[in-house]
């Protein structure tokens, strides 16, 4: 099979190449590096709309893809063999394209953001950024578990060096620091779920592999051992009830998704982050890293689909999230500050949906997120720009006549984010929070109630969520500016306007893609998404074979209820949040109205005491503990070996006086061990 | 089959080039030890591009480059030179004599005086290595594992730190009872075997041993009994060399005295002749007692893992820190060797070349920053990227490597032992024990990533009096080659993972064992 299909490892393998070029050479190119970067992501957007386009039918029949390239270990008989494959269908033809694209806008906004400015040490951020693409998009069309972990764990490597970017500084370090281990803590828990899916099922495969033999994958095993015996379907449940066991893996799997995802309660490295060059912040926040949780799930969602309670967990997390990161969203002073919040809340948006069962919902918000977050972090890199890197925004106001291009297309983002129609996160938030409804309103049993609970929770978010976004725009852009900067901004140029001016305009289109309520009110079939995530010869990963999973395995089902009541209900709530920062915020010279909040304020600006929580884990109790079992180590453990020495090395002492010198000390050493040898064996020997 | 074939002459370059560095002058010696150790570089990478070995070695297997020679007689024990390789032991001569080759090179800078002795010595060690790896009589066995201790014992005591001899004196009996307890327990079975074996040919007797009802009494002691004891005793006596808690207190001790090249080999490489001689002995010729006896071993692997790595936690010298995670990392191997399925032999074995390359490079890195700062405590040097920006790239890559990062050798040993182990029908609890095993991975993450924020990063800054400028070329070039072997032994593990795992197969099949 010719075509697109052979080329797409190189949409992983050209920004890998950027990465060794960059890191290499980059200190000899005119741009330190940039160029290798924007022309293999350039590349990989190339060869990601051509396959996405070959998966559409829209250059010929419509196709699917998945091979196995390239054995990584092979164990033999009784040994699950260990490859690397890819896996194209709808769902990572379209998440290549966003993540290819992102990347490459991100290239081009450092071009502004880092040479600009003029940053040293160029070769090894480009480097980074190009190592980030290339681990992440690998990750996207990994065909099997084992090596969608391994891209996840260098997504987490490059997030690493690029948050630390600035190593001089005693801050990025730490943060660094404080991600992988945070995320890694969360990845334990995935690599037992990887390592027991593959003793499981014996294969780690999210979509069969068509050949000679057909290939099953482990969430077509699943559901055999599910209908059937699991004997039957050749699966080890370990002794348990398959659908317990099955319950457990998708939970440990998740672990991983909820530390890379920055949901509750791992969400505490993402805040910290923002230490990171704010380019990283985008590609981090928008299309890599915390894309990367959420990504996987909807992978999976074979699997994920025939679990009730994992279903729970995961809408509840989700709702959970959405809701309490938007409410510390309200109090920060920074203007990235905000928008971490507002990453960890909107990805709870996209987990509550795929807890709910809205797969195509959950998608869809991941696409429109992945570019109004990717504005408004470029955005705000824009402004920081322009104030001379001051992120503080009650030293800003007044930024709207000054920069123009930025504060329009930042207005493009933030309607989107507070999700007024009809910008993009109008449709896809609508649609989550539809999809929460009608699945909690028709699922029976106790799955429906918690779906309901997490609908609620994330109904009550969207107006912390316009609030905060719009008492953002407001303290920067509008009324007076505060301080000198504010006041004669650096100017930016095309290469920062540029990819304001793609995503701004994305940021108001991208969800026509999906517009289902205006397809129900005019009949019309627009909601191309659904289509779209629908069709494909991969039939185990349509949401049609969801959809049946959904009803038979786990009891959720969709109510009969009309879209437009429900996304009435959200828009109204969002547009009470925009007009209560209208009315506070949007006045010439606003004052910090949260400080009313009192003590409330205090819990909010200290993230609810989770970091301090976390914190005292690592110093107040794993160091103690690590000083007490040295402690116990020199003390109890060496001191028997000591102390049945001394005795010997009493008498070695003195004879060490007498004879003085090593070699005589060694040589007795050894004498007296080989004649104990032989002595042993003569006198064993002897016996037999 | 041949009297001696490459193995000898791989022994009689390192040997004959020991006393010709020797006699070299100290300025020199470096270079020619270095020169004379490339030959069996060389010749042990044409053996690896010839091998056709099959099987495992001590199971009737087809060895490669093989050779056999009657030597003495002891009673009416039969001792023979006996060398051979299968695929377990190629990997370990190639870690053997590619890593000499680094540490040698290592040494120009940090070794001032004494030279062509301690380059000799440094030839002698790998000569005995490279016995220990390849022979297949107990006797001519044992008399290179002892063989090592004697240079690594001048090599500490003479070029250590301040506390030098206390450190080389520990290591030397503690080992050597270590010796003595295996080698009884050996012996044991040896005699208890009685008649069914007339030599000390390591192949007969693990298959004599594997054979039902050829083990007999001894001293009165049932089969059963005599299995159990000389199990334990074997067990204890390779456990200390491992080294599995809580035998393990010689090694930070020897590793921060020890002179940086010196660590790079007792990490790389004489700490895997006691996870080998535990595969080759307790796991191969012992299997029923292993197994009956798997969950008391498993504890022990496991609590080498979580303790050694909570050790590594509270230190504050970087070799410290080093040396405690060795205790960690083998515990691994341990967790793989007794779970007794294909990945969890195979990954015990992979893990031990993985070790072997990622540890020495982690010490060879601190090594090359010592060189420039004369510390190694953490709180005394900060921000060091600032100075030495390649040396301080090739660390984080080590470090990371060491916390399992996919795409390097470690994660490779590491998941293939996670995966064996979990599937494991002998370890009780199998998913359970492997699960917390596995959160191994998270604290070795917290020490090395806290130990880099502190002294790579931040503000430079530095407590001794040195002017830190930019490693010389040789000591960033073995830092190179190992990184390059680490990244690409996790690309492609079946470099040498075939090989491993064709050789530890039949450990599984035939024997004692049923088929599972």
């Amino acid at each position: 099979m010719a075509g697109v299909y052979d080329f797409v490892p190189a949409v992983a393998l050209l920004p890998f190449l950027a990465f060794v070029v960059s890191l290499f050479a980059g200190e000899y190119m005119p741009k330190r590096g940039a160029e290798a970067g924007i022309i293999a992501t350039a590349g990989s957007l190339a060869l990601s709309v051509w396959t996405l386009l070959t998966v559409a039918g829209i250059t010929g029949p419509a196709t699917s893809f998945n091979e196995n390239l390239y054995t990584w270990v092979a164990g033999g008989e009784g040994a699950v063999t260990l490859n690397f494959g890819i896996l194209v269908d709808p769902l990572s033809a379209l998440m290549l394209v966003i993540v290819s694209l992102i990347a490459f806008l991100v290239h081009v906004f450092s071009l502004g953001y880092m040479n600009d400015e003029g940053e040293t040490g160029l070769p090894r951020y480009y480097a980074g950024l190009g190592l980030f693409s290339a681990s992440m998009l690998a990750f996207v069309f990994s065909n099997n578990l084992l090596m969608a972990f391994m891209f996840f764990e260098l997504v987490g490597l490059c997030s690493y060096l690029l948050i630390g970017f600035w190593f001089r500084e005693a801050a990025p370090p730490s943060a660094a620091k404080k991600a992988f281990l945070v995320t890694r803590f969360g990845d334990y828990f995935f690599l037992i779920g990887v390592v027991g899916v593959f003793a499981t099922f014996g294969t780690g495969l999210f979509a069969p592999v068509e050949g000679a033999e057909t290939l099953a994958s482990f969430p077509e095993l699943a559901e055999e051992a599910l209908a059937g015996s699991a004997e039957e379907a050749g699966v080890n449940t370990f002794g348990y009830d398959p659908g317990t066991w099955f319950t457990i893996l998708g939970l440990l799997v998740l672990g991983g998704v909820v530390g890379k995802s920055a949901q509750f309660p791992l969400h505490t490295w993402l805040p910290d982050a923002m230490e990171g060059p704010t380019p990283v912040s985008a590609l981090i926040h928008a299309a890599t890293m915390v894309a990367a949780g959420v990504y996987l799930v909807a992978r999976m969602y074979g699997f994920y689909a025939l679990s009730p309670t994992a279903l729970a967990v995961i809408a509840l997390i989700g709702g959970f999230t959405a809701l309490f990161a938007a409410t510390m969203g309200v109090v920060k002073q920074e203007l990235k500050q905000v928008l971490a919040y507002s990453t960890i809340s909107q990805y709870g948006y996209m987990m509550l949906a795929l807890g709910a069962g809205g797969y195509t919902a959950a998608v869809f918000h991941l696409t429109t997120h992945a570019v109004f977050k990717a504005l408004l972090f470029l955005g705000a890199g824009s402004v920081i720009i322009a104030m001379h890197h001051e992120e503080n925004m009650w030293t800003m106001g007044g930024l709207r006549d000054r920069m123009p291009v930025t504060y329009y297309t930042f207005l493009s983002g933030s309607l989107a984010l507070a999700g007024i129609v009809p910008f993009a996160g109008f449709w896809s938030k609508d649609e989550v929070l539809f999809e929460a409804l009608i699945h909690g309103l028709g699922s029976e049993g106790a799955i429906g109630t918690l779906l309901l609970v997490g609908y609620a929770m994330g109904l009550v978010a969207v107006f912390f969520t316009a609030f905060y976004t719009f008492r953002m725009v407001f303290l920067t852009f509008h009324g007076e500016p505060r301080t000198d900067t504010a006041r004669d901004p650096e100017p930016v140029r095309w290469n920062v306007k540029g990819p304001l001016t793609v995503l701004g305009i994305g940021a108001a289109t991208v969800g026509f893609i999906n517009m289902v309520p205006v397809a129900e009110v005019t009949g019309r079939e627009i909601d191309y998404l659904h289509k779209w995530l629908a069709h494909g010869d991969i039939s185990v990963t349509t949401t049609e074979h969801y959809g049946e999973l959904l009803h038979t395995f786990a009891g959720v089902d969709p109510a009969e209820l009309g879209p437009v009541a429900p996304g009435a209900v959200s828009l109204v709530l969002a547009l009470a949040g925009v007009g209560a920062a209208w009315k506070l915020y949007n006045v010439p010279d606003p004052e910090e109205h949260t400080d009313k909040l009192g003590g409330a304020k205090t819990v909010l600006m200290h993230n609810y005491y989770l970091d301090e929580f976390q914190v005292w884990l690592a110093t107040g109790v794993t160091v103690p503990l690590a000083r007490a079992a040295d402690k116990f180590d020199q003390g109890v453990v060496d001191g028997v070996v000591n102390g049945i020495s001394s005795v010997s090395l009493f008498g070695g002492s003195r004879f060490r006086r007498i004879q003085s010198g090593v070699v005589t000390n060694y040589a007795t050493l050894m004498t007296l061990s080989l004649v104990l040898l032989l002595v042993v064996f003569v006198v064993a020997g002897g016996v037999v | 089959m041949a009297i001696a074939g490459p193995v000898e002459a791989l022994m009689a370059v390192a040997l004959v080039g020991a006393f010709v560095v020797f006699l070299a002058p100290d300025d020199s010696a470096g270079r020619i030890a270095t020169l004379v150790s490339l030959v069996p570089v060389a010749g042990s990478l044409w053996m690896y591009a010839v091998f056709d070995g099959s099987g495992n070695g001590l199971l009737g297997g087809d060895l490669a480059f093989e050779s056999s020679a009657a030597w003495i007689a002891l009673g009416r024990y039969e001792v023979a030179w006996h060398v051979g390789l299968d695929g377990i032991s190629l990997p370990l001569l190639l870690l053997t004599t590619v890593l000499t080759t680094l540490a040698l090179v290592s040494s120009w800078t940090p070794i001032d005086e004494r030279q062509s002795q301690f380059y000799g010595l440094v030839l002698l060690m790998e000569a005995s290595l490279i016995g220990v790896f390849t022979a297949l009589d107990f006797f001519v066995w044992l008399v290179f594992w002892e063989f090592v201790l004697i240079p690594m014992y001048f090599l500490i005591g003479v070029w250590g730190g301040p506390r030098r001899k206390y450190a080389a004196i520990k290591f030397f009996v503690y080992t050597n009872v270590a010796t003595l307890v295996m080698f009884v327990g050996f012996m044991a079975l040896v005699f208890g075997l009685g008649d069914s074996v007339s030599s000390f040919d390591l192949p007969a007797i693990a298959q004599a041993l594997r054979t039902p009802g050829e083990l007999g009494t001894f001293f009165g002691i049932d089969p059963g009994t005599l299995r159990l004891v000389a199990f334990t005793l074997m067990f204890a006596g390779f456990a200390v060399k491992v080294p599995v808690f809580p035998l393990h207190t010689w090694l930070p001790d020897a590793h921060v005295e020890a002179p940086t090249p010196v660590s790079v080999l007792l990490a790389g490489v004489l700490l895997k002749m006691g996870t080998y001689a535990l595969l080759r002995f307790n796991f191969t010729m012992l299997q029923e007692t292993a197994i009956a006896n798997a969950g008391v071993i498993v504890a022990f692997g496991v609590v080498s893992v979580i303790y050694g790595a909570l050790l590594a936690l509270a230190q504050q010298d970087l070799k410290r820190i080093v040396a405690y995670s060795s205790i960690s990392s083998m515990g691994y191997v341990i967790l793989g060797l007794v779970a007794f399925t294909p990945y969890g032999f195979g990954g015990a074995t992979f893990q031990m070349i993985a070790h072997g390359l990622i540890s020495g490079l982690l010490f060879m890195v601190v090594g090359v920053i010592y060189n420039e700062t004369h510390t190694r405590m953490v709180g005394d040097i900060s921000g060091m990227a600032d100075r030495m920006p390649w040396t301080v790239g090739v660390f984080v890559a080590a470090a990371f490597g060491y916390m399992g990062l996919p795409l390097m050798a470690g994660f490779a040993g590491e998941y293939l032992i996670f995966q064996g182990a979990f599937a494991s029908t002998v370890i009780p609890a199998a998913p359970l024990v492997t699960g917390v095993a596995m959160f191994g991975i998270v604290i070795v993450a917290g020490y090395l990533l806290w130990a880099m924020q502190r002294t790579l990063f931040g503000e430079y800054r530095l407590a001794t009096d040195y002017d830190v400028s930019r490693a010389p070329v040789h000591d960033v070039v073995p830092l190179v080659v190992l990184l390059a072997l680490v990244v690409a032994l996790g690309v492609q593990p079946r470099l040498v993972y075939d090989m491993i795992q064709d050789a530890v197969n039949p450990l599984l099949h035939g024997g004692v064992l049923p088929w599972w």
